[in-house]
This record gives structure tokens, C-alpha cells and sequence, in this order.
């Protein structure tokens, strides 16, 4: 700590020492009106600045690219279909942007620099040509044409109606944590809503406890994927906005409160490929929120597990249905349910 | 400048000309006294430095922000005694409160997208260049005009107060999503902090309409004799269309405000439905969270532009005069600029592609969204061949334009992959967001008001600002600006998220904690920069050197009005204009610049050059051809 402190200080001192030489200099240089730049032609200090930078500029990018290339693993190697798609697209789109970047800059900090200004020389007049208009308005048109058809057909499919035999999961939001719901054996969900929710119960996604659709739903804080098999999201909010991201799988949907949002996709590879491709063995997929919800809004994670058919229909078997814990907790009272009957509330006065 | 003033004041021709207009508020500063002249000021200059120096203060304060939340994404674990020290319980142990981070962020934005890109802005330079430079001798009403500022300052008064409330300011991020920004139990920010900001924004919306309205009618009525539309400086085109879309898109935000304001205080159920919080369901039933931002965009998409093409005029005017070329395109830049204004007010929902609105209006907007993209294209190209063949010279205001032109570049073009609805399902709401926008709309608009300040401050103070620093200063914030917001870019391809107090909590976004330092270290270098800046602003006004008439010889009319130009700015009679602001080094003529006041039969030829009233067309010809070879 004394160290720290010390080192602060000295650190503090140097800074002062510094000041002092400038101004002492500044002083020096202004009493004996001495100007020590007077020889450096701020025309060519700053054409050059604008040249070495750009140069400087790109080698850094290309530099930070390989570096950062197995991080950036959103816009690479997705896992799911849909995904791979938006990849695809997001090179495509990256390869017009790189190059229309490359040329306009190149030419903006390469002429900045030639034409820099030197004695005797005169601008040369040259207010308009149509042709060249006509040029980068009509090429930036066509390349922009052909992106929007690729987006809007990849935007078509992915939010078009999911697949007949698709998987379908219940992502619930609420602060700060995600709750996931399974129709269970009848591959039905049971009637769920707000004004049937009771924390003290653990009924904290609403259950009609009279829904009998309801009573072999499975709810886990886990999430777990079949892969190869379409799986639709419908994605529901008991508070505020929160946005239901699989990154990996370049999922995002905000989850609205009195409003079920959709989303679907088809995962290509298990957690257990992933670990063995990248090597880290505690690897896992996350579920994260993207719309900004209250204080712990950075932390409301989920693991999610991509697993085969087989082990996914496994660990389906082993969750105890939502019901079943509900009457284990609540001593198993059908009272219970007329209970949670609901008050209306649509006339009672605001708090 | 006392005795200055003193003749200026008893000059003959102004008062023949008073008595000419009869107007009576250009009266005011022979009575006029402290009060009058400086603080409840007509006149539109003063007004113009009002809005300046308040943007200036606002800046400070919104960068601040920042940069203490910089240092918490940077160093997540360490403790700093010193936010102990400032913010109080706030900062516990010298670690900020994760809702007083979102809070924050939220006045961060909040302060520098209002009141310092689109008030600082646009009140500034619309306020001092748009009478100056059409030729009127204010604005058409400069007690409206004077409204307008206060009607700001008081909207800044109440967003500050804002901060010292004991429940925080608003922190539900600058673009105020219910139901997190109505219930109080979401976040406390959404308490009082929530309404203040409503008030304070409530009462910006009266300042900007006011304005606007102003801008428009000056540029409309007030313009001299000669200067059509087709001769207006591309700063006034730009203000002119600005002030257009403010008229027609903050009223939308008021009235979003205005229904936030009724379902938190009546319990009315515009945007919230079915919601159970803090162990209570609440009675709301029927709203649509979805609408809100459907109206909030309706204004926030267009003022993206309101803080840009303000930026993008007075680019436009830098690079030509400081090229000592004509801009490229003229009528191009004025068509792609009325396209832009147009497109702006239909692509609004593209902010909302994975909203859960019907994905059908996601694929029109994507279309409109990327047809807007060509006019943008068509500007930045136009400044390119500005410069080309140019007689370049490297002024701090022309640095600025130039960095401009590159932030508007590099920041515009992720504009497409975020334009691009199945694009943003993964880029949404991630670093590479904060990428683009902080690139396009704030480092670009940040240098436009700094091209803008560079340029115009001898015309504001009479002094000139020192350049040296005015380079330093560049060169410091113009690498620090991509150092901070380059490598955001990267980050947003790692999915790193935006709001987030910590990106420790994730497997897929730890790796990115070195390059939050990494930036944080830059933005701090760019931060303490800024006080070159205000150091050479502040010495500058009182102790600078005093300035020529017209230091960077420009065509426009603003450079002939006298050096401390008083209210009703020209002494004498209103110059006539007589040709486009933009004859700059034109071949024949002795000067390598043509004002727009100089009369035809005034022009100074060069030596051996026969003037002919015919000359600009005859000229135009072979050298159009001769543009066509040299560029095939």
C-alpha cells in the first residue's frame, strides 16, 4: 500500500516536473521571441500525418483481425442454420465495405497529402461532372440492390413460419433471470398469465393451475437443444423489455410484456462438439439479454446445452413436471388452485 | 474596442439605415445595458455564443460521464476512492452502482445527442451563419429567437438538476424503452429522475421547434437581393433542412413524452400491458411497449440527421474555401441532401427489426433503409474530388472537415450491415452498434462543431485562435476518437453487448476485457485533449491575435461585415450578391477567390485575361472536356 502510495506520488511529481519544463520553456522561447517550429511547414507536417496514419491505420486493423479472429465468433462459424446464412451475408457485405472504405480514405488522405498546399500553385476549377454523379450514384444503387436481395430473402426465411415437427420451448424473462418452459408428454403448453402469478407459491410464470394442458409442463433454468431439429422460441416478459440472444446462434428477440414474440432456429452442433473443436472443455453456449432491463441487465445468463435426440429426450425424462413440484411444495391442495384464482384487476385503481 | 464600438455606435449610415428598416429591435443596443446586450440578448450572434458556451459546459459534463463509466468496463474489480468522493453512495467502496452506471450511460447520451450535437450544434451555427451568411440583419424574430435559447438553457437547468436527485437520474438508456423508464419499481431511476427528464425534454422540444421555425422563415423571407436558393452557401442548405426536419419530427417525440408522462401519472395504459413487478401485478392492460418506440424513432431516426447534416454543411464550406477549390457537385450535394431529409422520416422502425414487431414492416424498412444509403454515398464521394487538385491548406478548420470526412466514411458504411434486417439479428444491441453511431453521428458531428468553431471564431471574437494548438489538439482527438471507437467494431463481431456494467459475466465476451482498456486508455488521452481546446478557446477570446477581415479568404457574405459586427451586422446598406459562393481559384481572375458581393463589372482579371461578360460559359466548355478525358 505504502509502495502504491509512493509510486503515486512520484508519478504526480513527474507530471508537475513536465508541466514546469514546458512552461519554463514557453517562457524562455516567448522572452527571446525564439519560435522553434518556424521552420516546419505545417502543409507538409500534416499531409504526411494524414498519410502515415492511414498506412499506420490499416496495418493495425489487419493486425487486430488475426489476432482477435477466434473471438470474434459472431459473425464466423455460426451453429445453427439460419446462422450460417447471416455468416455468409455478413462476409459478402464486409468484402463491398472493405473495399468501398479502402478506396474512398485511400483517396481522401492521399490527395489531402498531394495536393497539399506549395508556393505558387493554383487550385484547378472543377465544380461539377455529371458523368462522375451519375457513376456513384448508380453503382452504389446496384450494389445495394443486390445486398437487399440477398437480406431480404435471408430475413424472409428466418422469420418465416417455422418447420411442422419443429421443437418447441418457452423462454420466459423476468428481472433479472430467464425461465424456460417444455409442453411436456402431450406436447402442449398449458394456459400461462400474468395475473395468475404467485412467487410465494412458486408459480412465477402464471400457471392456470385448472389448465389441465398445463399439468405435465416441465420448467428448467437450463436450456437444452436438440440439435439437428428446428426448435421454435416463443418469447414472453413478465416486467420490462428483455432480448432473448443466442449469440452463437445469431438469435436475438426482445422479449414484450403482454405480447409473445417468435423466433426459430436449428442448431448444428452439440456442446459437446464445440468443447472438442475449440478445445476448452468448460465451454458452453449462453443465453444473454440484449435490451437493456434495470441494474443486473449484464448478468442475467443461462447455460444452454446442444445435445443429440437421443440424450435431449434423456434429460426431458428426468425433469419433474411443473405441477407435480408445485403440489410437493404447496401440500398438494386443489384449494390451492381456486386460490390463485385470479382477483379482476382491470378496475382496481392505479397504486 | 471600447472607442471602436463608440464610432461604430455614432455612425451615420447605420442610423440612415435604421431608419430605412424601422425595425425596432436593432434599437436595442443604444439603450441597451448588460442585461440587455449580453444575457437577454435579440441579437442572433449573442444568441449564437449563448447556445455555444452552454453546448460547451453540456459536453464537458456528458464526456465526463463517459469516461467515468469507461473506467468501470475497463477495471470492473479495481476500486477507485475517487468516485467514493464524488458521487457518493452512488459509488460504494469506490465501485459504481450497476444502475448508476445505466444512469450514466444514460446522460451520456442524453446529453451529448440533445444538447450538445443537435442544440450546441445546429443553435450555434444556424443562429450565427444563417443571417450572416444570406445577408439579413437578424433573424425574422429575434424575440422568439431569444426564447428558443432560454427555453434550451432551462431544459439543461432541469436535466442537471436531475443528477442531484437521491433516487438518480433516468437510467433506462437515452431512448427511454417503457416499461423500464414508467415503473419506478424497474429501476429507481425511473422515479423522479424519469420525470425530470420528460420536463426537461418537454421543454427542449419548445426550444428546438422555436428555432426552427425561426430558421426556416429567415432563409425563406430574409435573403438578400441576388441571393436565390441556387446561391445559398451549402451551410444554410444544410441548417434550412435541418431546421425542416426538426419542425416535423419533434413534435412526435412530444407526444410519445407526453403519453409516458400520462401512463406514469394517471395510469393510463398507452405503452404497458400485463405486468407483475416488485410482487404486484399492476392493473395495466392494452398498451403496447412497441408503439413507444415506434414514436420515439419517428424522432430519433431523423435526428441522426439533424446532428448530422448541420456537420455536413459547414464541412462542405470548410473544404472548399481551405481547397481554394469550388465544393464538387453543388446541386448534387443540395439534391442528395433533400433526398436524405426525405428518406429520413421513413426508415425510423430499421432501430426496431427484432423489436417483435411484424417482421413484414422489418423487410420495408430494410428497403427504404438502404436506398437512403445513396444519397449518403453520393456526399461522401463529392468531397473527394474537392479536395483533388486542390491548393490545399491545412488550417485547424480544415483538419476537422477532413477527419469528418473519414468518421462520416468508415462510421457510415457498418450503416449497411446494420441497415440489413437479418444482419442485425446479431449485430443488434451490440458494441458494433456503438461503433457505427459514435463514428457517424458523434465523432463526425463532434468535428463538425469543431471545423465550425476553427473556422467561424474570427468572426465571432475578432481574434484568431492559435493554430498550432488548434493542430495538436486534431491530431490528439482524431486518432483517440478511432482508437476508441475503431476496435468497438471488433467487439461488436464478439458479441460483447451494449448496457453492460461488466462483460465479465459471460464466457463469449471475456476475452474482449483487454481491448475495454485498452480503449478506456484512449479515451482518456482524448479527453484531456479537449483541454487544448478549451485553453486556446478560452486565451483566444481575450488574448488572441487579432483577426483580418477575412482570414481564409472566403466568398462569403459574413466576411464582410466589420470586424465586431454589431447588432443588425452591416453598418452600411446589405451587400447585394451577385454569383454562387463557390468561385474559388476560377480561371482569369486575379485572386484565387471571387466574393459573392463583388459586382461583375468590380472583377479584378488577371493580366493578359480579356473580360467578357460571356467569359464563365466560353470557359466551361473545353474545360468540361478536357475533365472527361483527364478522368477516363
Amino acid at each position: 500500500m505504502d509502495a502504491q502510495v509512493l509510486i503515486s506520488f512520484a508519478q504526480v511529481l513527474l507530471v508537475v516536473i513536465f508541466g514546469l519544463v514546458c512552461l519554463n520553456l514557453y517562457l524562455v522561447f516567448r522572452l527571446k521571441e525564439i519560435d522553434p517550429f518556424a521552420r516546419w511547414n505545417p502543409s507538409s507536417i500534416n499531409g504526411a500525418m494524414f498519410m502515415g496514419f492511414w498506412i499506420v491505420g490499416v496495418i493495425a486493423i489487419i493486425w487486430t483481425t488475426r489476432v482477435w479472429w477466434d473471438e470474434m465468433v459472431m459473425v464466423h462459424s455460426a451453429v445453427s442454420e439460419q446462422g450460417q446464412r447471416i455468416d455468409g451475408m455478413f462476409w459478402r457485405t464486409m468484402a463491398v465495405s472493405i473495399l468501398v472504405v479502402l478506396i474512398t480514405n485511400t483517396l481522401l488522405f492521399y490527395y489531402a497529402w498531394k495536393y497539399r498546399s506549395k508556393p505558387g500553385r493554383k487550385a484547378y476549377y472543377y465544380p461539377h461532372n455529371n458523368k462522375l454523379e451519375l457513376l456513384w450514384t448508380v453503382v452504389p444503387a446496384i450494389v445495394l440492390t443486390l445486398l437487399i436481395f440477398d437480406g431480404v430473402s435471408a430475413w424472409h426465411d428466418i422469420m418465416g413460419k417455422h418447420p411442422e415437427d419443429s421443437v418447441e420451448i418457452e423462454i420466459n424473462g423476468k428481472q433479472f433471470e430467464w425461465t424456460f418452459r417444455y409442453p411436456g408428454a402431450d406436447n402442449e403448453f398449458g394456459e400461462t398469465h400474468v395475473k395468475y402469478i404467485n412467487d410465494g407459491t412458486t408459480n412465477s410464470l402464471g400457471f392456470n393451475l385448472k389448465d389441465r394442458k398445463g399439468q405435465d409442463d416441465l420448467v428448467t433454468t437450463e436450456l437444452h437443444l436438440p440439435v439437428g431439429r428446428p426448435v421454435k422460441f416463443t418469447i414472453k416478459s413478465r416486467d420490462v423489455l428483455h432480448s432473448a440472444t443466442l449469440a452463437h446462434f445469431r438469435m436475438k428477440m426482445d422479449a414484450v410484456p403482454g405480447m409473445a414474440t417468435h423466433f426459430w432456429i436449428t442448431p448444428t452442433k452439440t456442446t459437446a462438439e464445440m468443447r472438442a473443436e475449440t478445445g476448452k472443455e468448460d465451454f458452453n453456449y449462453e443465453l444473454s439479454c440484449q435490451q437493456i432491463c434495470g441494474s443486473a441487465h449484464y448478468n442475467m445468463r443461462r447455460i444452454v446445452v446442444v445435445e443429440t435426440w437421443e440424450e435431449y429426450q434423456n434429460w426431458l425424462s428426468q425433469q419433474t413436471p411443473f405441477y407435480t413440484q408445485y403440489q410437493q411444495i404447496n401440500g398438494g391442495n386443489t384449494a390451492d388452485a381456486a386460490a390463485a384464482e385470479p382477483v379482476n384487476v382491470a378496475l382496481s385503481p392505479q397504486p | 474596442m471600447a472607442d471602436e464600438k463608440q464610432i461604430t455606435h455614432g455612425s451615420s449610415s447605420f442610423h440612415d439605415e435604421m431608419a430605412e428598416h424601422a425595425h425596432a429591435h436593432h434599437d436595442d443596443h443604444h439603450h441597451g445595458n448588460f442585461i440587455t446586450q449580453y444575457i437577454f440578448s435579440t441579437d442572433h450572434k449573442v444568441i449564437a455564443k449563448q447556445f455555444m458556451f452552454t453546448g460547451i459546459v453540456m459536453a464537458i459534463l456528458g464526456v465526463s460521464f463517459s469516461l467515468i463509466f469507461r473506467l468501470q468496463l475497463a477495471f470492473p474489480d479495481t476500486s477507485f476512492p475517487f468516485l467514493e468522493t464524488l458521487l457518493g453512495k452512488w459509488a460504494p467502496g469506490g465501485h459504481l452502482d450497476p444502475s448508476f452506471y445505466l444512469a450514466l450511460v444514460t446522460m451520456h447520451g442524453t446529453f451529448m445527442v440533445f444538447f450538445v450535437l443537435t442544440a450546441g450544434l445546429s443553435g450555434t451555427f444556424s443562429n450565427f451563419l444563417i443571417p450572416l451568411q444570406v445577408g439579413a440583419r437578424d433573424m425574422a424574430s429575434g424575440f422568439i429567437n431569444m426564447l428558443s435559447y432560454w427555453f434550451f438553457f432551462a431544459s439543461c437547468v432541469v436535466m442537471i438538476i436531475s443528477l442531484f436527485i437521491s433516487t438518480g437520474p433516468a437510467s433506462a438508456g437515452w431512448t427511454i424503452y417503457p416499461p423500464l423508464s414508467a415503473l419506478p419499481q424497474a429501476i429507481p431511476g425511473s422515479g423522479l429522475g424519469m420525470t425530470l427528464w420528460l420536463v426537461s425534454m418537454a421543454l427542449f422540444i419548445v426550444s428546438s421547434l422555436t428555432g426552427a421555425i425561426n430558421y426556416i422563415t429567415t432563409v425563406l423571407n430574409l435573403r438578400t437581393e441576388g441571393m436565390s436558393m441556387d446561391r445559398l452557401p451549402l451551410t444554410i442548405w444544410a441548417f434550412f433542412l435541418t431546421a425542416i426536419i426538426g419542425v416535423l419530427s419533434f413534435p412526435v417525440l412530444f407526444s410519445a413524452a407526453l403519453l409516458l408522462i400520462f401512463d406514469r401519472t394517471l395510469g393510463t395504459s398507452f405503452y404497458l400491458s400485463d405486468i407483475f413487478i416488485g410482487g404486484e401485478l399492476l392493473h395495466y392492460q392494452g398498451g403496447s411497449p412497441i408503439l413507444f418506440q415506434h414514436l420515439f424513432w419517428f424522432l430519433g431516426h431523423p435526428e441522426v440527421y439533424i446532428v448530422l447534416l448541420p456537420a455536413l454543411g459547414i464541412t462542405s464550406e470548410v473544404v472548399s474555401v481551405h481547397s481554394r477549390k469550388p465544393i464538387f457537385g453543388y446541386k448534387a450535394m443540395i439534391g442528395s441532401m433533400i433526398g436524405i431529409t426525405i428518406l429520413s422520416f421513413i426508415v425510423w422502425a430499421h432501430h426496431m427489426f427484432v423489436s417483435g414487431m411484424n417482421p413484414f414492416l422489418g423487410t420495408i424498412f430494410m428497403l427504404f433503409t438502404l436506398v437512403i444509403a445513396v444519397p449518403s454515398a453520393i456526399k461522401a464521394f463529392n468531397y473527394i474530388p474537392t479536395l483533388w487538385k486542390g491548393n490545399i491548406q491545412f488550417t485547424p478548420p480544415m483538419l476537422f472537415a477532413i477527419g469528418l470526412v473519414s468518421f462520416f466514411i468508415t462510421g457510415g458504411i457498418t450503416g449497411i450491415f446494420l441497415g440489413n434486417a437479418a444482419l442485425d439479428i446479431p449485430l443488434h444491441d451490440t458494441y458494433f452498434v456503438t461503433a457505427h453511431f459514435h463514428l457517424v453521428m458523434g465523432s463526425a458531428s463532434a468535428f463538425g462543431f469543431f471545423a465550425g468553431i476553427y473556422q467561424w471564431f474570427p468572426k465571432m471574437f475578432g481574434r484568431m485562435m492559435n493554430k498550432r494548438l488548434g493542430y495538436i489538439h486534431f491530431w490528439f482527438t482524431f486518432i483517440s476518437l478511432y482508437l476508441v471507437f475503431f476496435p468497438m467494431h471488433f467487439m461488436g463481431m464478439g458479441g460483447v453487448a451494449r448496457h453492460y456494467y461488466t462483460n465479465t459475466a459471460f464466457q463469449f465476451m471475456e476475452a474482449f476485457l483487454d481491448i475495454q482498456v485498452f480503449i478506456t486508455i484512449a479515451a482518456f488521452i482524448g479527453g484531456i485533449a479537449q483541454f487544448i481546446f478549451l485553453w486556446n478557446f478560452i486565451y483566444s477570446i481575450f488574448w488572441g491575435k487579432t483577426a483580418p477581415a477575412n482570414p481564409w479568404k472566403a466568398n462569403t457574405l459574413e466576411w464582410t461585415t466589420p470586424l465586431h459586427p454589431k447588432h443588425g451586422n452591416w453598418p452600411g446598406d446589405i451587400p447585394k450578391v451577385y454569383r454562387w459562393p463557390y468561385d474559388y481559384s476560377k480561371p482569369g481572375i486575379k485572386e484565387d477567390y471571387l466574393p459573392q458581393h463583388i459586382p461583375d463589372d468590380e472583377v479584378e482579371y488577371e493580366e493578359g485575361y480579356m473580360p467578357d461578360t460571356k467569359i464563365p460559359e466560353r470557359e466551361e466548355i473545353p474545360q468540361r472536356e478536357r475533365d472527361t478525358e483527364e478522368t477516363e
